[in-house]
């Protein structure tokens, strides 16, 4: 009897109760309900990249693969005159950057629940957040956004039925985000996968990481199945990167950045999403879970077989014929964890047609692999960890730019740009100190790197700064960040 | 494409033979902020924040937990508690500090022997340590009641009875 009123966790209840049937249920007026959270941190950053003293000639880097055309997708070329960061006067930038840091990220949950008297269940939850905006970029004066605009991280509505399952519908995380195992995240702010990427720049990409919540908040429909024996299902249907309303279009132009494009220009280019994750190729993405979670001796053991899926945009010719350049998502993960007596190990392993943060590949371009371990030991108050994360991704394509006149594409010579796979390697250490229910004091350090032979790395390296294309070993793009702070959630 | 239908097919026929047990939000993985630190902080993201419409059903819940108003401990072990000592006369309960103390009680079957229990409820949350239980046995020798041990276990065993029940109320209430 202690050992089942001790074994709190979701694991331990779901086996214990896995058998039990749900009884009849009073109906439920509905619920609004206000929350939120905030976390503040101090962070040390150090990292490569992160002082630029030859001005790019990019800023965007918005995908303009199309050879020859940029038409679809343009860069800025905004004038900003003698506005301070600019050196030349076409968005370009030189800065040396400092180590220390405060990251304040505040957020507001709307919970509506409500009950039927047949059981059915229903309700919503929207969260708004004030750290989506990660720089602000002053075009117009007085007419910019600020960094801490509120904006919609998740928003769906939901059925659930005790017989049926439960049906979310909005923007949500897919099934694999919901019912992933082995992914080990419950110490400091997730070690690897956490708030460091709050600290670092994007210099060379080297900050994202691939990780389930990452596939994307994209509006979609996802079904959660009851549990039975132990086992549950999930599955998730989005038809494209959008979320919220409208059709994605920024103007009355038909473009990549539209929902329902099919085919765009500089698809071929749009493999890893931009524009704060809206411009893609993938289309039609969706996933497959199946999930155990039971109980073995007082163990806790939960483990996930999830599937990855999807279509891919086409890239549009100069004669308005399409052409298909890109792969689908075609990728499998397994997951899994046990915990006993405070200690919780776990490790996922993801295979199949994906790039680093789960971008579309192009034809020709390899497969990627990425698995993740992670340990935490909660005693008490007192909560410590850590976490690693290693794949190999194609990352930069070993597939040239598409001639936009014939469609034709070939692969890049050896040794160039693109010719080699991509490694992500990374990570983190943790703990957390709770003060009260809702409470507590956060340490962590985090390390991140990517290296990709014959890839130019973050502009300001030592290499890329020259014009160099950086050698077999060189060029490693890295950063650490140690953060300390506190959260509160309400 | 197998592994996918395989999948599938396992989905349909579990849910087809079986009745299935419904999940709760919490059951499944989160990037939400409030929702990640709520879950590590052992905070409960079902009652947190601030009702602004309707009922707030667990603050109900927490300050009375069908047990009436004036308990400062947690309400399921105190009810079990009174349950679980129930087939002894009740000579008083204090719900704010969570102490019940019954008046002596001789078995039917066994009436040279009488007990009396003490029972302290220790916690507001529902934790296996949070009641203890001590029984007080006596005997009758010449007329006289004189002290002697309760049985080893007795003590421990009607902790699990009232763990037990309040286990029980805790799951009625979360039905509801």
């Amino acid at each position: 009897m202690r050992k089942i009123l001790l074994g709190t966790t979701a694991v331990v209840a779901a086996g214990m109760l896995s058998a039990v049937a749900t009884p009849a249920v009073a109906q439920t007026a509905p619920t609004v309900r206000i929350g939120g959270s905030m976390a503040a941190y101090w962070g040390y950053t150090l990292q490569t990249g992160r002082n630029i003293s030859v001005a790019p000639t990019s800023t965007t880097g918005l995908p303009t693969n199309a050879i020859g055309q940029a038409t679809n997708l343009e860069r800025s070329t905004a004038a900003f005159g003698a506005a301070p960061n600019n050196t030349t006067g076409q968005g370009s930038s030189a800065a040396f950057m400092g180590t220390t840091d405060f990251v304040v990220l505040p957020a507001i949950n709307f919970l509506v629940d409500a009950k039927l008297a047949n059981g059915l269940a229903y309700g919503a939850a929207i969260q708004l957040n004030m750290n989506s905006m990660e720089g602000r970029n002053i075009v117009q004066r007085r007419a910019s956004a600020p960094r801490t605009t509120v904006s919609i991280d998740e928003a769906w509505i939901y059925l659930r039925h005790p017989t049926f399952g439960e049906i979310r519908f909005g923007d949500e995380d897919g099934a694999i985000g919901l019912m992933n195992s082995g992914w080990i995240t419950g110490f400091g702010t997730g070690g690897v996968f956490g708030a460091w990427e709050q600290f670092a720049t994007r210099a060379a990409q080297n900050r994202t990481t691939t990780t389930p919540a990452g596939i994307g908040d994209n509006s979609k429909i996802v079904y959660l199945s009851p549990q039975y024996f132990g086992f549950d299902f999930g599955a998730s249907f989005s038809p494209n990167l959008g979320e919220g309303g409208s059709s994605g279009c920024p103007n009355d132009v038909a473009s990549g950045y539209c929902d329902r494009s099919t085919a765009f220009r500089g698809a071929s280019g749009a493999g890893i999403t931009a524009a704060g994750g809206f411009l893609g190729a993938r289309r039609n993405e969706f996933q497959l879970t199946a999930r155990y979670r039971g109980n073995f001796a007082g163990v806790g053991v939960q483990a996930t077989v999830g599937y990855l899926g999807s279509g891919a945009a086409r890239d549009i010719l100069n004669s308005g014929a399409t052409i298909a350049t890109m792969r689908g998502l075609d990728a499998w993960m397994f997951g899994a964890q046990a915990s006993y007596m405070g200690v919780t190990v776990g490790a996922a392993y993801t295979t199949g047609a994906f790039n680093w943060f789960w971008g579309n590949l192009r034809r020709g371009d390899r497969n990627g692999q990425q698995i993740t371990a992670g340990i935490t030991y909660t005693m008490g108050p007192l909560t410590v960890g850590g976490n690693i994360v290693s794949g190999l991704f194609e990352g930069a394509s070993r597939m040239g730019g598409v001639d936009g006149a014939t469609g034709v594409t070939a692969p890049v010579a050896a040794g160039t740009s693109g010719a080699a796979m991509q490694r992500r390697w990374g990570w983190g250490v943790g703990m957390n100190y709770t003060l009260a229910p809702g409470l507590d004091l956060i340490a962590e350090y985090a390390y991140h790197s990517i290296r990709e032979p014959f890839v130019q790395q973050a502009a300001g390296s030592a290499v890329s700064a020259t014009g160099a294309l950086q050698s077999q070993i060189g060029g490693r793009n890295q950063s650490q960040v140690l953060l300390v702070g506190t959260r509160l959630a309400f | 494409m197998n592994a996918k239908f395989t999948l599938l097919a396992l989905a349909l026929i579990l849910s087809a033979c079986a009745s299935g047990r419904l999940q709760e939000r919490d059951e499944f993985a989160t990037d939400d902020q409030r929702e990640l630190i709520l879950r590590a902080t052992g905070a409960n993201p079902r009652d947190a924040g601030l009702v602004i419409f309707g009922v707030d059903r667990s603050r109900q819940q927490a300050e009375q937990g069908g047990a009436g108003g004036g308990v400062s401990v947690n309400a399921f072990l105190w009810r079990a508690t009174l349950e679980t000592l129930s087939f002894m006369p009740l000579a008083s309960a204090d719900p704010a500090g969570g102490v019940i103390i019954t008046d002596w009680y001789a078995p039917p079957n066994a009436e040279n022997e009488r007990f009396k229990a003490q029972a302290y409820v220790l916690s507001r949350q529902l934790r296996s340590d949070g009641v203890r239980v001590q029984v007080f046995r006596q005997v009758l020798r010449g007329g006289q009641w004189v002290d002697a041990p309760a049985s080893a276990g007795t003590n421990s065993e009607l902790e699990d009875r009232v763990l037990a029940r309040a286990r029980e109320l805790r799951g009625l209430v979360a039905a509801r």
